[in-house]
Order: C-alpha cells, then sequence, then structure tokens
C-alpha cells in the first residue's frame, strides 16, 4: 500500500508544479500588461496623437510623426509582402504541391519565419541603404514585407491545403482552368483563414523594431516621403527609453501601450476570425 | 423547360472562350511559381549580402581570429566576436534551461488538468504572450523587472550563494539589476508560449486510446505523462525546445535593452555582458570605418549560421513527427 | 422504366473505350477495358469496391491528370476523337464531358453564382438572359421551386440532397454533351435519392449518361446499359434487363445476388 500511496504523492507533487508553471505563464502576462498600462495610461492624452515628437529636454510633444511612419511602413510593408505570401502559399498548396521543389521551399520558408529580424534589417540595409547613401522609409517597408512573407506562405498554404480536393475536382470538371479554381473556389473557401494569417503578419511586423533601426532609422519631424528616413513607434519607443528625460520615458511607456493594444487587438481579432469560420 | 436549355454550344466557341483564359491562367502559373522562388531568393539573398559584407572584417583578422577575438575596440579598430557569441550562447541556453520545463508543465496542464471550458482561454492568453512585440519586453525589463531583480533578487542570490563554491562565481560582483541573467529571464518569458504551444499541440496528438489504456492500468497523470506522453512526443518537444532556443538566439530588442551592453566574458551573471544581435542594434548605426561595419555584419553572419543550424534541427524534428502522426 | 433495347443500328455510340488500361504509380487498376457508351442512354457501372469503377470515370474526363503518378494507355474515342492525346485541351474536354461526384460540392457562393460561374466561363450573355439560363439549369436539376425565392442564398445552406441538384444543375448548365455520376447518391437520403434518379432519368433525352453506383436497385432503375467490373476488367456489359435476370457470368450472378461484393 506504501507504494500506491509514494506512487501517488509523486503524481501529486508534480502535477502541482504543473498547475504551478500555468499560474506563473499567466501572472507573468498580467504583471507585464499590468505595468504597460499603469506605466503607459498616465500619458494618454490628445497631444500624443496630435504633436510631434518634442526636441530632447522639453515637455509635451506627441508621437504623431512616428504613428503615421509606423502606419505608412507597415502599410507598404504589408502591401508588397502580402501579395507575394499569398502567390507563394498558393504554389506551395496548389501548383507544386508534390514536387521537390516546394518542400525546400517549405523548410526554407519555415526557417526565414523565425530568422533573427535584426539579420533581415541588415540584410535590407545591405541592397536598399547602402547603394544609396541614405535611409528611407521605404526601405523600412521592404525589410517589413520580408517579415511579413514567411507568415503570409505559411498560412495560405496551410489554408489551401485544408480545401476540400473534392471541390477543386468539381471546378476542374466544369472545365475551368486552374487559375479561376484557385482564385473562385479554393480561395472563397480558404478565405477567412488567409485573412487570419494576414491580421497574425500585421500584428508581428507592427511591433517590429530592429529592422527599422537601420533602414527607415528615425525622423525627429513629421515625414510622409517614403525615399527619405522615417520614424516610427517601435524605434521612438527604443530611443526614448534609454533616454534620461523623464518626459521621454514617458512618451516610450505611452507609445509602449498603443503598439501593444494595437497588437493584441490584431491578434484577437484574428482568432475570432478563425474560431467563427469553424 | 426553356427552349435554350436544349440548344447546344458548339466545341469551337468553347475553344475560343477557353483560348481567352489561357494567358491569364499562364501568367498566374508563373507568377505563384516566381513568388515561391522569392522565398528561395530572400534566403540567397541574406546569405550572400551578408558575406560579401563580412568578408573585409574575416580578411583583417582571419576566419577564426575573428570568432575567438576577445577585444572590441572600435578606436583601434581591432574587433572579436567572443564576447557577443558567448553572450548569446550563455543567455539563450540559460533561457531555454527555465523556460523547458515551465513550457512543458504548462502544456502538460492544458492537456490533462485544466477544465475544459478554460483550455481555450489560458491557451489563448499563453499566445498572446508570443504576440507581444519584443521592444515591450525590453521597457518592461528595464524599467520594472531589472529594479526588481536589483533590490530584491540579486541581493539574495549573492548572500545565498557567496560561500558555495563555483556558484559563488557565478553570482559574484555587484547587483547591477542589468545583465546575462536578467537578458536570460527576458528571454525565458519570450520563448516560454512557443515552446507551450508546441508542446501542447504535440502533445495532443497522443492517441487518446493510447493515455486510456495507461489509466486503465492505474497509471497515476504523472506515470502516464511520464511514460506514455513524454516517450511519444519526444521528438517533437525538443523540436518546439529547438525553435524556442532559434527564437532566443536571434532575439534583439528586449535583450539590448537589459543586457547591460559590455564587451566582456565574465564568468558572473550578474555583470553585464552582450550579445550579437544587441552589440549590432547599439552600434550598427554609429559604426565609422569600413572595419567596424564589416565587423558587425560578420556578427550578423555568425548569427544567422547559427540560428539556421538550430531552426533546421528544429524543423527536422518537427517534420518526422508529423510524418509519425501521418503514417 | 426500361424499354426494349433498341438494335444496335438505331443508337449512335458517343464514347468508345478500346483496350484502356490504367496505373496509379506502378499498380495496375484498369486492365484493358473495351466498352461503348451510346448516345442518350443511362449506363451504368457496378462491381465491389475497388473494381475500378469509380477510376475508369475519372478517365473519361481526365480527372486523374490532377494528380501526379496516374497515368492511361490505350484509348478513349468521344466522337472518334481520342481523349488520351497529350494534344486534348483539358478545360475543352471538361466542358464537353460534366461530372457529378459522390458528395455534394456546392461551391462557396451564393446559389445564382454556383450556376452562372460555369456559364460564364464559356459564353458572354446579357444579365436577364443569364436569368433565364439559371432558371432553366435549376429547373433541369428539379430544384427551382425550393430556390427560387432565395438564389442569392449560399450554396452550402441547402440540405444535402439540394446540394447535389444544385451540383447536377451547375453540370448541366453548361450544356455538355456527356455527363459523369459517380456514386451520386451514397451521401443522401431516401426520398433525395429518387429525386436525383428521377433528374438523372430526364437528363437521358438529352444527354449520355455514365453512373458508377454500389447500389444494384439504382442500376437496374435507372440505367438502360450496365457493365460490371471485377479487379480492374469488365466481367460482364449488356443491356440492364439482361444482367439483372440472366447474367452470362457467374461472377456477375454472385454479385447482384449479393453472394459478395
Amino acid at each position: 500500500m506504501s507504494l500506491y500511496t509514494n506512487r501517488k504523492r509523486k503524481s501529486v507533487i508534480t502535477m502541482m508544479l504543473c498547475y504551478g508553471a500555468a499560474a506563473l505563464g499567466l501572472s507573468v502576462l498580467v504583471i507585464i500588461l499590468a505595468t504597460l498600462i499603469f506605466m503607459g495610461a498616465r500619458g494618454i492624452n490628445l497631444d500624443v496623437f496630435t504633436q510631434m515628437t518634442p526636441p530632447p529636454g522639453s515637455t509635451g510633444g506627441g508621437l504623431l510623426n512616428p504613428i503615421v511612419g509606423s502606419l505608412f511602413m507597415t502599410g507598404l510593408g504589408v502591401a508588397i509582402g502580402t501579395p507575394i505570401g499569398i502567390l507563394a502559399g498558393t504554389y506551395l498548396a496548389e501548383y507544386g504541391r508534390h514536387s521537390r521543389l516546394s518542400t525546400i521551399i517549405r523548410f526554407l520558408n519555415d526557417i526565414l519565419l523565425s530568422a533573427p529580424s535584426i539579420v533581415i534589417g541588415l540584410f535590407t540595409y545591405q541592397i536598399l541603404v547602402a547603394p544609396v547613401g541614405h535611409f528611407s522609409g521605404f526601405a523600412g517597408a521592404v525589410s517589413l514585407a520580408i517579415l511579413v512573407i514567411p507568415v503570409v506562405v505559411r498560412t495560405t498554404e496551410n489554408m489551401l491545403m485544408l480545401v476540400p480536393n473534392p471541390l477543386r475536382e468539381a471546378a476542374s470538371a466544369m472545365g475551368m482552368p486552374r487559375s479561376l479554381v484557385i482564385k473562385n473556389v479554393a480561395y472563397k473557401a480558404a478565405q477567412a483563414g488567409m485573412i487570419t494569417g494576414v491580421l497574425l503578419a500585421i500584428a508581428r511586423v507592427s511591433g517590429e523594431t530592429a529592422p527599422l533601426l537601420f533602414t527607415a532609422l528615425n525622423n525627429q519631424f513629421m515625414s510622409t516621403n517614403m525615399s527619405a528616413p522615417m520614424a516610427s513607434l517601435p524605434a521612438v519607443i527604443f530611443q526614448f527609453a534609454l533616454s534620461p528625460y523623464v518626459e521621454w520615458q514617458q512618451l516610450a511607456w505611452t507609445g509602449a501601450l498603443i503598439i501593444t493594444a494595437a497588437v493584441l487587438a490584431l491578434s484577437i481579432g484574428a482568432r475570432a476570425l478563425s474560431s467563427k469560420r469553424t | 423547360m426553356a427552349a435554350t436549355d436544349t440548344s447546344t454550344v458548339d466545341t469551337a466557341s468553347r475553344a475560343k472562350a477557353l483560348d481567352r483564359l489561357k494567358l491569364g491562367d499562364t501568367i498566374f502559373k508563373n507568377l505563384t511559381f516566381l513568388s515561391a522562388l522569392t522565398v528561395l531568393l530572400i534566403l540567397g539573398g541574406v546569405l550572400i549580402s551578408l558575406m560579401h559584407g563580412a568578408w573585409p572584417a574575416f580578411r583583417e583578422f582571419g576566419f577564426f581570429g575573428f570568432i575567438a577575438g576577445e577585444s572590441w575596440n572600435p578606436v583601434t579598430e581591432k574587433f572579436g566576436a567572443l564576447a557577443p557569441i558567448y553572450g548569446t550562447i550563455i543567455a539563450s541556453f540559460i533561457a531555454l534551461l527555465i523556460a523547458a520545463p515551465v513550457g512543458i508543465g504548462i502544456a502538460i496542464f492544458l492537456t490533462e488538468l485544466c477544465p475544459m471550458s478554460l483550455r481555450r482561454p489560458v491557451g489563448i492568453a499563453i499566445e498572446l504572450l508570443a504576440g507581444i512585440p519584443s521592444i515591450i519586453y525590453g521597457i518592461w525589463g528595464l524599467f520594472f523587472f531589472a529594479p526588481f531583480l536589483q533590490v530584491y533578487v540579486q541581493p539574495a542570490l549573492i548572500k545565498t550563494f557567496g560561500s558555495v563554491p563555483v556558484l559563488s562565481t557565478l553570482f559574484s560582483g555587484v547587483p547591477y539589476g542589468i545583465g546575462l541573467l536578467t537578458a536570460s529571464l527576458i528571454l525565458a518569458i519570450m520563448v516560454l508560449p512557443f515552446i507551450t504551444s508546441i508542446a501542447r499541440d504535440v502533445f495532443e496528438t497522443v492517441p487518446p486510446v493510447l493515455k486510456e489504456s495507461a489509466y486503465g492500468m492505474g497509471c497515476t497523470t504523472w506515470e502516464v505523462v511520464r511514460n506514455v506522453v513524454l516517450p511519444y512526443t519526444r521528438t517533437g518537444v525538443i523540436g518546439g525546445m529547438m525553435l524556442g532556443l532559434g527564437r532566443a538566439l536571434g532575439e534583439t530588442m528586449a535583450v539590448t535593452f537589459v543586457i547591460g551592453n559590455a564587451h566582456k566574458v565574465s564568468a558572473s551573471l550578474l555583470a553585464p555582458a552582450t550579445t550579437i544581435s544587441a552589440t549590432i542594434a547599439n552600434e550598427f548605426t554609429e559604426a565609422v570605418g569600413d572595419i567596424y561595419t564589416s565587423s558587425l555584419i560578420a556578427l550578423a553572419l555568425i548569427l544567422f549560421i547559427i540560428t539556421f543550424m538550430v531552426l533546421s534541427a528544429a524543423r527536422f524534428m518537427l517534420m518526422r513527427l508529423e510524418k509519425q502522426k501521418g503514417a | 422504366m426500361l424499354t426494349m433495347p433498341l438494335p444496335k443500328t438505331a443508337t449512335k455510340v458517343k464514347v468508345s473505350i478500346n483496350n484502356l488500361k490504367f496505373f496509379y504509380g506502378s499498380s495496375i487498376a484498369l486492365k484493358g477495358i473495351n466498352l461503348e457508351l451510346n448516345e442518350r442512354e443511362v449506363t451504368a457501372f457496378i462491381g465491389p469496391s475497388g473494381c475500378g469503377k469509380s477510376t475508369l470515370l475519372r478517365v473519361l474526363n481526365r480527372m486523374y491528370d490532377l494528380y501526379p503518378n496516374q497515368r492511361a494507355e490505350g484509348e478513349v474515342l468521344l466522337d472518334g476523337e481520342n481523349i488520351l492525346s497529350p494534344k486534348q485541351d483539358l478545360n475543352l474536354l471538361r466542358s464537353r464531358i460534366g461530372m457529378v461526384f459522390q458528395k455534394p460540392t456546392p461551391f462557396p457562393m451564393s446559389i445564382y453564382d454556383n450556376i452562372a460561374f460555369g456559364i460564364k466561363l464559356y459564353e458572354k450573355i446579357s444579365k436577364s438572359e443569364m436569368d433565364g439560363r439559371v432558371e432553366a439549369a435549376l429547373k433541369r436539376g428539379a430544384l427551382w421551386n425550393e430556390v427560387k425565392d432565395k438564389l442569392s442564398d449560399n450554396g452550402l445552406s441547402l440540405s444535402g440532397g439540394q446540394q447535389q441538384r444544385l451540383c447536377i444543375a451547375r453540370t448541366v448548365a453548361i450544356k455538355p454533351e456527356v455527363i459523369l455520376f459517380d456514386e451520386p447518391c451514397s451521401a443522401l437520403d431516401p426520398v433525395s435519392t429518387a429525386k436525383v434518379e428521377e433528374t438523372i432519368d430526364e437528363l437521358r433525352t438529352d444527354y449520355t449518361i455514365a453512373i458508377v453506383t454500389h447500389n444494384m436497385q439504382q442500376a437496374a432503375r435507372v440505367s438502360q446499359k450496365t457493365a460490371f467490373m471485377y479487379l480492374g476488367e469488365l466481367m460482364e456489359f449488356d443491356d440492364t434487363q439482361k444482367i439483372f435476370t440472366s447474367p452470362s457470368n457467374k461472377r456477375t450472378q454472385d454479385y447482384i445476388t449479393g453472394r459478395f461484393g
């Protein structure tokens, strides 16, 4: 009987540890969000959304130029990356599903998915900044596009794989050319999942900092010129948080709260969309 | 029946209609193919451009000279990668050491213990942790977590292990707050959701009948996990851990805030250190001179190769599990 | 329902299959089939699972071309033209030979678009003409009365039987010459099955029809000719009446009397 008690005790102890692990994970999430809300909400006011970033040491000012810059670069990055990602995912799931090349691309895409974003930033610097001699919002957008592509490729492929084959056969059986089968039938059936993928990609890149540091750099002033350096929320947070000025640090917290709220809203929205489908 | 219904469409006009679609069909097919090739192109481009950029540094210091060089001096233009490589590997390793058991524990909780109604919300909450941008972890780590460690944890560590051999070296020095240990802990928090969600996914591949037959023999929950679930999913769990490691190795912003950016190989975990990505993030835009820039790109190349190898290994393991599942 | 088979000279051969072999990779699924499908007749294919009847159907519109490692040898003549020739335009072929599948496969779009979509591929017609065509097709599929007030609803919102009739209407709408049915009723309830069978019988007046079925009563009900297949070979092919009353092959007899299969 003691053997049984012993076994049972061991199980109870390890399971308690598992409960503890879950509690730890959740409390970290809660603590991070609580700190962020506590520190960030203090600085939220209309100025944040209407004023430019202040010069060092001065009070007031806001985050208008980095918010606009972030929207521009994320928007352009997603606009470049999404079609490429969807088309590439389409190749993997439709035309090249069984080919050897697809296996290789699938594998490398998964690597790209988790590749360090700072390396992508340096790569973009090498091809788009160094040759022209100056930083640009366009280069920032391209580096974000490179991060968008693997996410969209992956979700597009997965979602198209879930489209039942009889549906494709039925469309082909009507004499529909393959491209129309894909565009009008497979895409329609996979729509919700594919949109989810794009939303997740937006969520991922909108908080990216590292690649922007060497591509768009930063800009203290309002600029919508894609061929000039451009401010972005993450880059400003990086600069301001590490500065010695309390006002800048406060703006960094506020910016962090804005980004996190946007990213969480995007990922929750994406999840809601994909769960509605099933 | 409408009269039009039985009329036939002649084959020639149909062929013509289809011919009109042919061009678009071919264009679309080729576009998908080219886009797929873009993925290869990007990865190849990254490798080539980094090698090209790193070349001057390797020529100057020699490949092994660069990797093993300890000094990092922009004034004398002498650069060695040892300190950042050391920091990267140690920080990631400690992060994994902490995150792996916790992540697996959460996954066990989610698949075996958690009430059905809570599984989805808790799972989603953990995944949301993965979605938080790394710069948020950075700013949180700098202003909240590091001071907390400095005041409450690090002095206790120094006091507790001060007289224990080996450990006293690991925990020696002044409690700065920021440093290698703090970076490792932040990294652990960051990779935790990746490891958790992969471990949960692979645990769910265990056929229920296997678990049921073990429970049927009177096994406790722990025994079922230990003897059925873990052996069955070993490859997948290791793959998930490697994926987490890959993430940790390349993570930049969170680390940059809290590691202290000191180009030193120090035995103490409390001392400031640096990682490859933090070095690049801090110094790249301010680097003057070709050798300096090239050395930073060389660091990026080394990082890329390390993560590539780790991530490849992870994918191979996860792919093997998928095959096993499919068979 | 069965009429006396007409003398051979009065019927026109639409599809002629000569020494057809089919391979999945290196395994052979059809071992030299010879068979003719007559115009305005329903030909049923019966036989135990894996006998190759569905494979045969999928050769007729070259559905197998969607997958690698599947290939056919021999000759399939549609109006005297070999459709297995590599020069055959597959989309054109499939516009002439329609197919209805085992499970209903409505496209994820409105009922109206499900029908209009195929027509638009081949013909440029006005909106009012299109309305007429959609209505005619849905009537042919015996679905019009049930859906005429909800044409903009999603095709997936229909019941299984309705979905299958939508698929038939969709196939008819593009005016094929031959229609293939691959166990069209295996996922349907008896009432829907009766409706689909009725529809098939009506379609016979205009089309050449081939139907694969597991259900021997169904074959007896809807077809004029029946082919019994076994392990990739055609065991017996004759008038349906003859097959079900006095089969000449021992295996056919065993199968239709339920001794195996």
